[in-house]
């Protein structure tokens, strides 16, 4: 058996806090750059041609591209919670077109004592201006 | 280049590649990935315990994709849902082994969907990354 209980605070960290936020511009050149260091050379990304033919009309990011600026954020926040042992689920609800400025935040929505350590549930969301392009949350290790 | 795989002929439970393919995380992987994706992370730039140096988390994310390219779909497929749990960074001079499995196939709003578990271990089967991801397959 599972055994849990929801904090409101943990040492440093509340329910509410927010996470740091980050803007990254991203153009056809770090797409192209993302598809070469990745080997995700789907022509949806890379291809305008091709990408006029398709639902989207035009080159768009890699999902994973977006979640690299995620990832980013969580680990500026908390690097040893998030790379050892932490976990993300999120949705694609739209796509990053070269030339949208992505900004990315985060807050704490749940702080829980388990047997394992306390672990924080943070909400995250991804925008492209009023375009909501990522929501989700992420678990990690806070003590 | 492999033939695509049309949606048709996807089956549950399937191994989405047997055997699993590898990669090996190099410095130059590591670089590129990280100017790619303009990463600060200041932990990056430190070696672990081991003194290994250690890769950004999502650098494993590229192996999934590195390894579901064995196995594609028509050109225009995107994901649309993606889980991952991070166990620990992959490190320079590891081998990275991948495997998929699909769980679950559907259709919604006359897309096709598949749902396939992932597996990162390492040469010594260590444990990296699992996941589970969503994809639309592209229309064939």
């Amino acid at each position: 058996m599972t055994i849990s209980e929801e904090l409101q605070s943990y040492k440093n960290l509340s329910v509410g806090d927010r996470l740091p936020e980050i803007k990254v511009l991203v153009d056809q050149n770090m797409v192209d750059a993302y598809a070469d260091a990745s080997g995700d050379t789907n022509p949806l990304h890379i291809d305008p041609e091709f990408a006029k033919t398709t639902f989207f009309g035009r080159t768009i990011a890699h999902g994973l591209l977006t979640l690299a600026f995620v990832s980013q954020v969580l680990s500026e926040w908390n690097w040893q919670g998030w790379a050892y042992g932490g976990e993300l689920s999120v949705a694609f609800l739209g796509p990053v077109y070269p030339g949208d400025e992505v900004s990315v935040s985060g807050e704490i929505d749940l702080i829980e004592q388990r047997e394992e350590g306390v672990f924080a549930r943070c909400n995250l969301a991804c925008y492209c201006g009023e375009r909501a392009v990522v929501k989700g949350t992420a678990t990690c290790k806070v003590g | 280049m492999n033939d695509t795989v049309t949606y048709k002929s996807l089956i549950l439970g399937d191994d989405f590649l047997d055997p699993p393919p590898s990669f090996e995380v190099t410095n130059e992987v590591v670089d590129k990935y990280i100017r790619a994706t303009n990463d600060a992370t200041q932990e990056l730039g430190e070696p672990n315990s081991r003194g290994q140096r250690i890769a950004p988390p999502m650098l494993a994310a590229v192996y999934v994709i590195d390894a579901l390219r064995t196995k594609v779909g028509p050109p225009g497929g995107v994901h649309a849902k993606q889980q991952f749990k991070f166990h620990r960074p992959a490190c320079v001079g590891e081998t990275l082994y991948t495997s998929a499995k699909i769980v679950k196939l559907y259709q919604k709003k006359e897309r096709n969907y598949v749902e396939m578990t992932t597996e990162t271990l390492n040469q010594d089967d260590d444990l990296v990354t699992t996941g589970l991801i969503t994809r639309i397959w592209g229309k064939e």
